[in-house]
């Protein structure tokens, strides 16, 4: 199957219903369940995501796709996993303690969903134990967020908890810089969503 | 001594009750509350252009009514006049009167929103500065119907609770009294707007001491940096907050 064009504009367009009665139909079809996921879906959240990271695209389109991918995967998720279907890794995103800003934790949430990662999100005023948990529970990599310079210092007690671990951590929000992340030994830093997954991805020694 | 103050208006009843009280010769630039919402280049630079003008006068200090904000201060440049502003991460410390106060509330109260006579009575922000807020430019401050008009109902339902409703993650007002509030009403509209969104109200006493020894030049190196000339403002993220750089 190549790219399904009505699924890939539906998923980019923030068509929910769409993208779910094309899923469905693609489902009942037979089409392999794997290559709906990777022909057409996560290509479309790619190029919402660069179309974002060129100012083509805003938030509101960002988050719309997203959640009409997930309407989709919703469908394909235990079809996905019948078929022995592996995701792309394990990754936990969650903002940092003191901190209860979501909006964009959330989206590179999303993102990295539409990108084919198992996402676990540990929600809003995470300390330290949190993340580890998510790492003991097969987390490879864990994303730190965080809105306020008041919060912004406690990554640094977050990455250095999850020295030896093994698992990557990468840091982004609003006052945090590359620079910064550099300084506390942060695997990664991204500073918008689309940035967030190729990081994630390059963290992990995966291919962009 | 003669001071510039550049300060946000948010202390505007706080500053003008001090400056009454100060020994010296202070002139005072009050500048929009709201800075911290547009890009941080942008706040920086509105505060340099201050800072540039106020050091063509003759000034033997200039006192920034700011704490961090957003990193909006982080690369202010002292030309030939000293800066001096308070180790904060942003007003609220200034209201409570010490970062570690501060620091102590914040964390033990998550989801506190704060309020004060200036969060009251300058809520709104300017239009100027509205079009080049992220919160604009992200499109966070879209109503539920231009919402709807844009990218129809279904989605305008779930963008309006993922992206519009900042509140959710609030659960509490605290009411911070300067003792700066002329009668009781500002009160009654924290403890009002408390009620309207179920929330908790709580009130707690401020504390002027901070804003009055930045006003009256009693600037120790714990609670106060002070930036000599030609070096600039940068955010270390320690407990100090921030440190002064060399040009």
């Amino acid at each position: 199957m190549a790219r399904n064009e009505a699924l890939f504009e539906a998923v980019i367009k923030g068509k929910r219903p769409d993208v779910t009665a094309i899923v469905q139909q693609e489902v009942d079809k037979g089409t392999n369940v794997a290559e709906i996921l990777m022909e057409s879906m996560i290509p479309a959240m790619a190029e919402i995501g660069e179309r974002f990271s060129r100012n083509e695209a805003y938030v509101p389109e960002m988050l719309i796709a997203a959640r009409a991918m997930q309407a989709g995967l919703d469908i394909l998720d235990p079809l996905l996993a019948a078929a022995g279907h592996e995701p792309l890794g394990k990754v936990a995103i969650g903002t940092v303690k003191g901190d209860l800003h979501d909006i964009g934790k959330n989206l590179v949430a999303m993102m990295l969903k539409g990108a084919g990662f198992e996402v676990m999100d540990l929600g809003v005023d995470c300390d330290v134990d949190k993340y580890k948990d998510a790492v003991a529970s097969g987390a490879q990599a864990v994303l730190l967020s965080a809105l306020l310079t008041t919060t912004m210092p406690y990554m640094k007690e977050i990455v250095e908890g999850l020295k030896g671990s093994g698992a990557k951590v990468l840091i982004g929000g609003a006052p945090v810089t590359k620079e910064y992340a550099d300084g506390i030994g942060a695997d990664g830093y991204a500073d918008d969503a689309n940035t967030a997954v190729k990081a994630t991805k390059a963290a992990l020694g995966l291919a962009a | 001594m003669k001071y510039k103050l550049i300060s946000c208006e948010i202390f505007f009843r706080e500053m003008e009750f001090l400056l009454e009280q100060s020994p010296h010769e202070i002139d005072v630039e009050f500048m929009q509350k709201g800075l911290h919402d547009i890009p941080t280049a942008e706040m920086r630079a509105r505060i340099q252009d201050q800072v540039d003008a106020a050091s063509e006068e003759n000034h033997d200090a200039i006192l920034l009514g700011y704490g961090l904000c957003n990193n909006g201060l982080d690369g202010v440049l002292a030309r030939n006049v000293q800066l001096v502003l308070p180790r904060a991460h942003d007003c609220i410390t200034l209201f409570f009167g010490s970062r570690q106060r501060y620091q102590e509330y914040f964390f033990s109260h998550p989801g506190t929103y704060f309020l004060t006579t200036g969060w009251i009575e300058r809520n709104k922000i300017a239009e100027e500065l509205k079009q080049l807020s992220i919160p604009n430019q992200t499109g966070m401050d879209m109503t539920y119907e231009e919402l709807v008009e844009k990218y129809g109902e279904d989605n305008a339902q779930f963008l309006w609770k993922e992206l519009c409703y900042t509140e959710r993650n609030y659960s509490q007002i605290t009411f911070i009294e300067m003792g700066v509030e002329p009668d009781g009403s500002f009160e009654q509209t924290a403890r009002e707007e408390a009620v309207s969104k179920h929330w908790k109200f709580s009130k707690v006493p401020g504390d002027l001491s901070l804003i009055r020894r930045l006003l009256n030049g009693d600037w120790d190196e714990e609670d106060f940096l002070v930036v000599p000339p030609h070096h600039r403002i940068a955010a270390n993220h320690t407990e100090a907050i921030v440190a002064a750089e060399p040009e």
